[in-house]
């Protein structure tokens, strides 16, 4: 479990707090998206999340975080790793060895996991991304999305309860960004891994996640789940949050015939709304 | 206006080939090149600037084949936004980087020029021009690069990926510069692009690619509706389109959320009256 | 370009040579090459090289830095007879030692390259950060440097060919053949190259360290790097090249 208590974070020579005031609890086992604009201070709480704030980013802390009842800024960020991984922004920088197969093994002999474990561990890691196949390759032979599933595969090898991804799909295309998030989707579903994604794709987090957290400015604007914070798009429209279309047609929908429609998420939603309002 | 005929271009090493391409964009179109990753839609918009040159066929652009144009010739006609900014800016202010591009391709001597003009795009932008860059946010970056690609007046502008890493916001700002662009000085545009929903908005014409060959080429709305094309090149269709689609009949023509829903209530209306 | 320090997985001997017995080859090779002054002895490294590199089923990577290496070994062969002025002249401002001392400042420099990236094409390199922690008992976090290093060379080349390709997009001529104006042109775009790097190591300090990074010691390796017959081989021969190098005048 995550909880954050009115958490402030300045970054170090800034003028202005990246977060204000952040109090947000996720619950084990929950699947949380978080959108919001440029500069909203995503990244700053993704970071936050796994302990990287303040522990290897310099700036003024107010507040606290406290994941499975440790807070964070008094444990140390290896011993807090254990317990959460983080997926950073930039895959490429984040791999550290040439091989898949090394990319995997890194943490596991770091962590000081027994060697017979360690074969059943990476092997379960790479099905479960699956992966497998891509074991001896080397990692500059790899596209984006295969990259991107290597550094997820690499944390996944080390089971923490929670895994912090930020803009796991950024540069990726629609096909290969659909397949990062439904195997998030299994991590969460099948093995109870809370997952905590950052993302510009609101579709995706429609389709995929269960709750959602909207930043503006720092603060928490808006949250809960999916539909919940998808009711009111007018307001999501002036954080600067694009919404999907098939919400943006259920609430026109609603205020044309001033009928009862739920707010939909996808297509297929929109299109049985629709087949009702018709009768 | 970019004609292709018969492209061919194969990479050594990495790279998606491409094989035997045939089109014409004339001037003031506004189109997208759709496809899966891999399916050669950054080496056919890098054919088209001249940064490749075709091992096979020709590429013309405003009847000059890029295979024989010089680099400064050729800058001075195709403008190239690239999806990362942080590849192209490389001075310390905004002013001095688009001066930069001014500079290579009108020369040293043109300075008055070139001052005129670096301070209308800054204008344009809303940048006073001591802005460093590097501490500028992604979207910034993003604009100061497409305003120093911009200062040339290119008569062709090609995006690749030009959203990618940005907020709705600033995607909806860039691409607003983009269509008043091409709208008002008949700027040709040629985009590569993965947000269909941006592909629906902003461009008219549509060029589908899978494998290194070109699919279909046709207006956006009927690639679109082209369910089994879509299907081919692993492309999903705009929700709305979907929506409309899947509804049939007159809904499957409307293309934004706000005329389906019209259409929607004005139908149940009908209905309920009979 | 890219891929000339890239590791290509393969079961040659030198594939399956400790990484430590591979380094003190290279160091060899490099050691004889400088301990002599023979031509025969140079030019019989260079053969050395070669065929190392096709045992190592990589003959066309020895090839290509071959390549790579000609227009500067030119430059730098030229240089040489230009500036030595003993010995006698033969013709215009050229000496017979002149000659002589460039044709071996040239093949030393072949020879200590060639075997400098056929180690990486042949080594994993994290294997060669494990051996050196396990065997040498090197501290982690200095191999971690060398490993780090050696794998953002090949991202820093596409990162600047990215930035070429911008820069041309752009109207600047890089295809000019001139040298000079190449330099000046790449220079400005150092800054953006040096700013991505930094914030790239970062990074990548950071992602080591979520992953237990302050944990590692020489014991955490799985993989053990043994000896056999490869290595003893490896040594005689490494043993006799520098008794070579020393002994033949």
């Amino acid at each position: 479990m995550i909880e954050i208590q009115s958490l402030t974070f300045r970054y170090e020579g800034a003028d202005r707090d990246a977060l204000r005031d952040v109090t947000l609890t996720v619950p084990d086992g929950a699947f949380l998206g978080i959108i919001g604009p440029a500069g909203a201070g995503k990244t700053t709480l993704a970071h936050a999340i796994g302990g990287i704030i303040p522990h290897a980013v310099r700036g003024d802390f107010y507040g606290a975080v406290r994941v499975n009842g440790s807070d964070t800024a008094e444990t140390r960020l290896t011993d807090l790793s254990r317990m959460v991984g983080t997926v950073f922004q930039d895959v490429e920088s984040q791999i550290i060895s040439s091989v898949v197969e090394d990319e995997l093994l890194y943490g596991l002999e770091n962590f000081g996991v027994p060697r017979d474990e360690i074969e059943e561990r990476l092997t379960f890691a790479l099905e479960q991304v699956g992966i497998a196949p891509l074991r001896h390759r080397t990692v500059s032979s790899l596209s984006g999305g295969q990259r991107q599933k290597v550094a997820i595969a690499s944390l996944v090898a080390l089971r923490p309860g929670i895994l912090v991804l930020d803009e796991p799909t950024g540069e990726l295309d629609p096909f290969s960004s659909r397949q990062v998030f439904s195997l998030l989707r299994t991590l969460n579903r099948e093995y109870g891994m809370t997952i905590v994604a950052v993302e510009q794709k609101i579709m995706l987090l429609c389709e995929f996640a269960d709750r959602l957290a909207v930043l503006s400015e720092g603060r928490i604007a808006r949250e809960g789940t999916v539909r919940q914070v998808l009711c009111d798009i007018r307001a999501l429209e002036e954080i600067g949050v694009n919404c999907p279309r098939a919400a943006l047609f259920s609430s026109l929908l609603a205020e044309k015939t001033g009928a009862e429609v739920p707010v939909c998420v996808n297509a297929e939603e929109a299109v049985e709304a629709a087949r009702r309002v018709l009768g | 206006m970019i004609l292709a005929e018969h492209v061919s271009y194969s990479y050594g090493g990495g790279g998606q080939s491409v094989s035997d391409l045939s089109f014409r964009i004339g001037k003031g179109e506004f189109a997208a090149i759709l496809g899966e990753n891999g399916a050669g839609k950054t080496t056919t918009v890098k054919l088209i600037d001249g940064l490749l040159k075709p091992t096979e066929g020709r590429m013309t652009v405003n009847g000059l084949d890029t295979a024989k144009t010089k680099v400064s010739e050729r800058a001075r006609q195709v403008g190239f936004l690239f999806q990362n900014p942080d590849r192209q800016i490389c001075r310390n202010t905004v002013r001095d980087e688009i001066a930069f591009g001014l500079r290579a391709v009108w020369g040293k001597k043109e300075k008055d020029r070139i001052d005129e003009r670096v301070g209308e795009l800054l204008d344009l932008f809303t940048f006073t021009g001591d802005e460093e860059p590097f501490s500028l946010s992604r979207g910034q970056r993003q604009q100061v690069a497409l305003a120093s690609t911009l200062a040339v007046k290119p008569a062709v502008l090609i995006l690749d990926e030009p959203t990618t890493g940005l907020d709705y916001r600033e995607c909806t700002r860039i691409m607003e510069f983009i269509r008043t662009l091409n709208e008002k000085e008949g700027t040709t545009v040629v985009m590569v692009c993965h947000d269909m929903e941006v592909v629906l908005d902003y461009a008219r014409r549509a060029l589908v690619m899978a494998g290194g060959r070109l699919l279909a080429d046709g207006p956006v709305r009927e690639i679109f509706r082209d369910e089994v094309l879509m299907e081919r090149a692993s492309l999903l269709p705009p929700q709305i389109i979907r929506i409309g689609g899947r509804l049939g009949g007159t809904f499957a023509e409307a293309d934004d959320a706000e005329t389906l829903a019209s259409l929607v209530a004005d139908e149940a209306e009908r209905r309920r009256g009979a | 370009m890219t891929d000339l320090f890239q590791y290509v997985p393969g079961n040659s001997p030198l594939h399956r040579m400790n990484p430590v017995t591979k380094i003190v080859l290279t160091v060899s090779v490099c050691a004889a090459a400088f301990l002599t002054d023979n031509l025969l002895v140079l030019l019989f490294l260079l053969v050395f090289d070669f065929m190392i590199g096709i045992t190592a089923g990589a003959a066309r990577k020895a090839f290509s830095v071959f390549r790579g290496l000609f227009r500067v070994s030119v430059f730098l062969f030229i240089l040489q007879t230009l500036f030595v002025r003993r010995g006698n002249r033969l013709f215009w401002i050229v000496t017979d030692e002149g000659l002589l001392t460039a044709a071996a400042v040239v093949l030393r420099l072949l020879v200590v390259c060639l075997p400098l990236t056929l180690v990486l094409t042949v080594t994993r390199v994290s294997d060669i950060a494990g051996a050196l922690v396990q065997v040498l008992r090197v501290p982690y976090p200095y191999a971690f440097t060398l490993t780090t290093a050696i794998r953002f060379i090949p991202q820093f080349m596409e990162e600047m060919s990215g930035i070429m390709e911008a820069q041309t997009a752009r109207g600047v001529e890089f295809d000019t053949r001139n040298p000079i104006k190449k330099l000046g042109m790449l220079l400005p775009l150092c800054a953006p190259l040096l700013i991505s790097s930094v914030r790239r190591t970062g990074a990548t300090a950071t992602a080591a360290e979520v992953r237990g990074f302050y944990l590692r010691t020489w014991e955490s390796g799985c993989r053990k790097y043994g000896f056999g017959p490869v290595d003893l081989a490896a040594a005689l021969i490494c043993a006799a090249l520098i008794a070579g190098a020393v002994l033949i005048p």
